[in-house]
């Protein structure tokens, strides 16, 4: 909210002396950092930043209040004229508990306008004065003192006035020229024929004050916070009023407020106060609050003397006895928010400043707790693919049904994952898979120009259950482009499937996960995490022991058809040869060339052998001819 | 002399030396010394077949010439292979000698992303202090993500307009922060408090909230959440904690500065800066100035927040607080832009995030 300096030296002659910087800091302290300082209409105007909880705080006097009590120095007084109440003129009923106390005055207006001071402090204030002095000094008012108050045109109301819950299907067309169907948890003002306005919200079109008005009707009452602001939320309107009540206005401020207002119209346009009567009271204050020592010390972090404490919440207008090692407070009508002891304490170490708190780091308890295992994996994982050379993404949880369809399997329907309020179309449906984003970011870095793509995304997916979406933590990683080829060693050549699962078995993933071809020359996999195997619990693996005696190696160079499966060749050649012995059977080259038989490959196999003996040349070329006879028997031939 | 000698020979001989200068590889001089000093059908062997048929008065002077040429022969084919031979060790020890500064294989680099690398160094950072991670999920209960946090029943979060909410399931939405990891934890361990001890951890994680897509917002983002229970935690323990963190993270020679605020899940509540990083505190563009930068929401934990995990406000207190990753992220890197975060071009990761 913006505080204009002039205004608020008026409220606190102490303020005038202290120059930007300083008040400033002080607001900063009691928890009012200023965002912004700009010279507005001539005069300096700071933006303070006043949190919800401090509904009290949103006016040039709650402002000063505040200041006065870190300062401790005066407040001026508030200058009402003397207005006398008497009968009412218009019966006024109060027949729901959410306004307690209504006050209110009729006035005759004269000739004259809103003082042009005043006009310049709605416009450094960005409230457009309307020089129709009734609705400017309303708005003034609000700034000034924050108490939201309103004025009808007498003569546009019929009969009595109650402030009542609508009627369900009632309608009100309200100052801004929309026609509301109320419901019964709308508290509104009504007059005989009807709502003239939305209780603390707004004020009726049928009953606006305007150019010809002659009379008006001032209303300065005080609303339940609650009903307001559901009111406020349920007709998706948001009032400088409703801001106010909805956050806790002063009760105390009613008759207040509505004596400033005759006073100003008085002054302003030669009004005639032809009457001013309340309906209701001030409701009795809530029950004391009792702020402990004990608890005050913890909080504070040191022992707090009990008249400091005393003497800190009487400077916040609480009213404060001492009993034994305890205080009891009786909060000011205007502070909402000083319910329980914590509350109070807050206040005490505020008004001392934060910055007396000691720094002390916190005694340990018990035993700290491990990291999960999950956690561990995901940053090994994470780590080992960074090492590899991918890169790790951010992606949004949310992707377009397009997007979703493209690897969300039949068991797992969209509906079930659907937001109600998606920020778009495209942003609707929590995703099944992290493909998708990863398909989307790789072709957008290709197309930015990278040789090579290689991502990694750690981040749930989602599935759909009855109890709702089931998310579970999934890796994907995608890799496409040109391998190599950027120095005068590493030949170049297009990313494949099998590159996929090389990086796969890197991961130690159970099993080879399905390689998706995601787009020309780009690869993916996607596998959930708690498919990985986790990291041991032992530091180091039991000790295996291992031959010392040297180790054997053969190559056999295969014809075998184009169709051929490795992994059957593999198996029967496996099985023809000694388990204890062989180290290692796998296929190091493939051949395929056109000087090749037509429809044929050659496989390179490579045999490695190790025993706990030196192995014999005759016994090996016996296991290589038997591998060879399996091989064989699968059709494959020597090559020559 | 020369007329003693065939002409062919002769000039032969005075092509020698141009022949023999011509030989630019040892297989060239082999084929050049076949022809003159070969034992068959060379220069030589033809010049000795001439003297054994020459007649024996001129036999001594013959000799004497022919001995005289095969010697100049012989030394000439000897001295150039010397060379050829020299020139070839030469170009071998070229060929084989490593040019540091040939690009040479570069192995795989990768990067982490900036904002898992900055939670994973506060966690690092925390971990001295007895801190562990707790996670929970990023779609929530009502129940989790508001009414256990002391968020009244109509606050404007729970808004469609600014929390997603599922279509099928009324009652779940997007998380809007990492504090319902707070009300998950302290439900789960509360029955446990005494015999383990109180309970401290952080909980860093995805949150969503539903503001458009520009410079300064995302519909998804990071925090990390830190929680501490334990006998008699007043707000000297919450600046303490920050204040080594804070340190451990800046630099030793960081301020921090504790200033009243409001969030419903904390009683006493602050804002918490750092004195700027980036300028010492001298005054820059990060800090308008004011030496100071806002970097975290905190404050001792509301009573109402404890009691909803069945957990006694008068035993027990505790601290919390949250921290935007983004903000802080944007703010320490100079980040011009949000969005830069999520595109995940390979060149900001590799740039911001890297790999430690």
């Amino acid at each position: 909210m913006w505080i204009e300096r002039k205004v608020l030296a008026q409220e606190i002659p102490a303020a005038a002396a202290l120059d930007t910087r300083q008040l400033c800091e002080t607001l900063a302290a009691l928890g009012f950092p200023v965002d912004g300082v700009a010279t507005l209409e001539g005069t300096e105007s700071l933006d303070v930043d006043i949190t919800a909880n401090r509904g009290d705080a949103m006016s040039h006097r709650g402002i000063a209040r505040e200041l006065a009590a870190k300062l401790q120095q005066p407040l001026a007084p508030i200058a009402t004229g003397a207005v006398s109440e008497g009968e009412a003129l218009v019966p006024v009923r109060l027949e729901a508990e959410a306004c307690p106390i209504y006050a209110t005055a009729v006035l005759e207006l004269g000739e004259g306008i809103t003082p042009e001071a005043v006009q310049s402090f709605l416009r450094a204030l960005e409230a457009s004065p309307k020089r129709l002095p009734a609705v400017d000094a309303s708005n003034e008012l609000l700034l000034r003192y924050g108490h939201p108050t309103h004025a009808f045109d007498a003569d546009a109301i019929r009969g009595a006035v109650s402030v009542r819950w609508a009627k369900a299907g009632e309608t009100l067309a309200t100052l801004d020229g929309v026609t509301r169907t109320l419901t019964e948890c709308d508290l509104v003002i009504a007059d005989e024929a009807g709502p003239i306005a939305l209780a603390g919200v707004m004020g009726g079109d049928g009953t606006k004050v305007t150019e010809a008005t002659r009379r008006v009707l001032l209303e300065s009452a005080w609303f339940e916070p609650k009903v307001v602001r559901a009111t406020a939320r349920r007709h998706s309107l948001h009032t400088d009023a409703s801001h106010r009540f909805g956050r806790g206005a002063d009760p105390a401020m009613a008759r207040v407020a509505r004596d400033l207002l005759v006073a100003r119209l008085q002054a302003w346009c030669q009004a005639k106060l032809i009457g001013a009567w309340t309906a209701g009271a001030v409701p009795a204050p809530s029950a004391p609050v009792e702020l402990g020592l004990a608890l005050l010390a913890r909080v504070a972090g040191e022992a707090v003397p009990l008249a400091a404490a005393q003497e800190a919440l009487s400077r916040l207008g609480c009213v404060v006895t001492a009993a034994g090692d305890r205080l009891c407070v009786v909060p000011p009508t205007w502070r909402h928010d000083l319910a329980i002891a914590e509350d109070l304490a807050e206040e005490v170490l505020r008004l001392r400043g934060y910055e007396h708190i000691p720094s002390v780091l916190p005694p340990m308890e018990g035993p700290p707790e491990h990291l999960a295992p999950g956690y561990l994996l995901r940053q090994r994982v994470a780590r080992r693919l960074a090492h590899l050379g991918f890169h790790q993404t951010v992606t949004y949880g949310f992707v377009s049904p397009e997007a979703d369809a493209l690897f969300a399997g039949p068991d797992n329907p969209a509906a079930g994952r659907t937001l109600a309020n998606p920020l778009g179309y495209e942003y609707s449906v929590l995703r099944a898979s992290l493909l998708p984003s990863l398909k989307a970011t790789a072709e957008q870095n290709l197309r930015q120009g990278s040789r090579q793509v290689q991502l990694f995304e750690l981040a749930p997916t989602y599935r759909s259950t009855p109890a709702g979406p089931r998310e579970q933590v999934t890796l994907a990683a995608v890799w496409g482009g040109l391998l190599g080829g950027e120095d005068y060693l590493s030949p170049a050549r297009a990313v494949l499937e099998a590159d996929l699962a090389g990086l796969a078995r890197d991961l130690e993933l159970p099993g080879l996960p399905t390689i998706h071809r995601l787009a020309d020359g780009l690869f993916g996999f996607e596998i959930e995490l708690d498919a990985l195997p986790r990291p041991q619990d032992r530091i180091i693996p039991v000790f295996r022991p291992f031959s010392r005696f040297p180790a054997v190696e053969r190559d056999l160079s295969l014809l075998v058809d184009l169709g051929q499966s490795y992994a059957a060749l593999h198996q029967a050649m496996g099985a023809a040869l000694p388990a204890d012995s062989l180290l290692e059977l796998r296929c190091v080259d493939v051949f395929r060339h056109k000087s090749l038989p037509e429809g044929q490959q050659a496989w390179l196999l490579r045999m490695r052998f190790q025993a706990d003996r030196t192995l014999v040349g005759d016994e090996v070329d016996g296991w290589v001819a038997a591998a060879l006879a399996a091989a064989e028997s699968l059709g494959a031939k020597l090559r020559a | 002399m020369d007329q003693l000698l065939p002409p062919e020979i002769v000039e032969a001989g005075q092509t020698f030396p141009a022949a023999l200068a011509a030989c630019g590889d040892l297989d060239a001089l082999l084929r050049l010394k076949g022809a003159f000093v070969g034992r068959e059908a060379s220069y030589a062997t033809r010049l000795m077949e001439l003297l054994k048929i020459a007649p024996k008065e001129q036999k001594r002077e013959l000799g004497a010439a022919i001995n005289g040429l095969k010697q100049q022969w012989e030394e000439g084919l000897k001295a150039r292979q010397a060379e050829l031979e020299a020139t070839k060790r030469k170009l071998g020890a070229l060929a084989a000698a490593w040019d540091p500064a040939l690009p040479p294989p570069q192995p795989p680099c990768g990067a982490l992303h900036p904002l898992n690398r900055l939670m994973d160094r506060l966690v690092d950072v925390f971990r001295p202090m007895g801190f562990h991670v707790e996670e929970g999920p990023e779609v929530e209960t009502e129940a989790h993500n508001f009414d256990g946090l002391n968020i009244p029943e109509d606050h404007p979060a729970k808004a469609s307009s600014d929390t997603f909410y599922l279509a099928a399931h009324p009652e779940l939405l997007l998380r809007t922060h990492t504090s319902p990891v707070q009300v998950r934890t302290l439900l789960r361990v509360a029955p446990e408090l005494a015999a383990r001890g109180g309970i401290r951890f952080l909980a860093p994680g995805r949150v969503y909230r539903k503001d458009e897509i520009d410079p300064t917002h995302s519909p998804m983002f990071h925090q990390v959440e830190g929680m501490l229970v334990g006998h008699g935690i007043g707000m000297q323990h919450l600046k303490g904690t920050l204040e080594y963190a804070l340190r451990a993270l800046f630099g030793p020679d960081t301020e921090i500065r504790l200033r009243p605020s409001y969030f419903p899940f904390v009683e006493p509540g602050c804002e918490v800066d750092v004195s700027c990083p980036l300028c010492g505190a001298k005054g820059c563009r990060v800090c308008k100035g004011s030496g100071w930068v806002e970097i975290l929401g905190a404050g001792l934990i509301h009573p109402n927040v404890l009691a909803y995990a069945g957990i006694d406000p008068n035993e027990w207190s505790g601290w919390a607080f949250g921290m935007g990753v983004e903000r802080m992220a944007m703010m320490l890197s100079q980040t011009p832009d949000l969005r830069l975060f999520f595109e995940n071009d390979q060149r900001f990761l590799k740039a911001m995030g890297g790999l430690d």
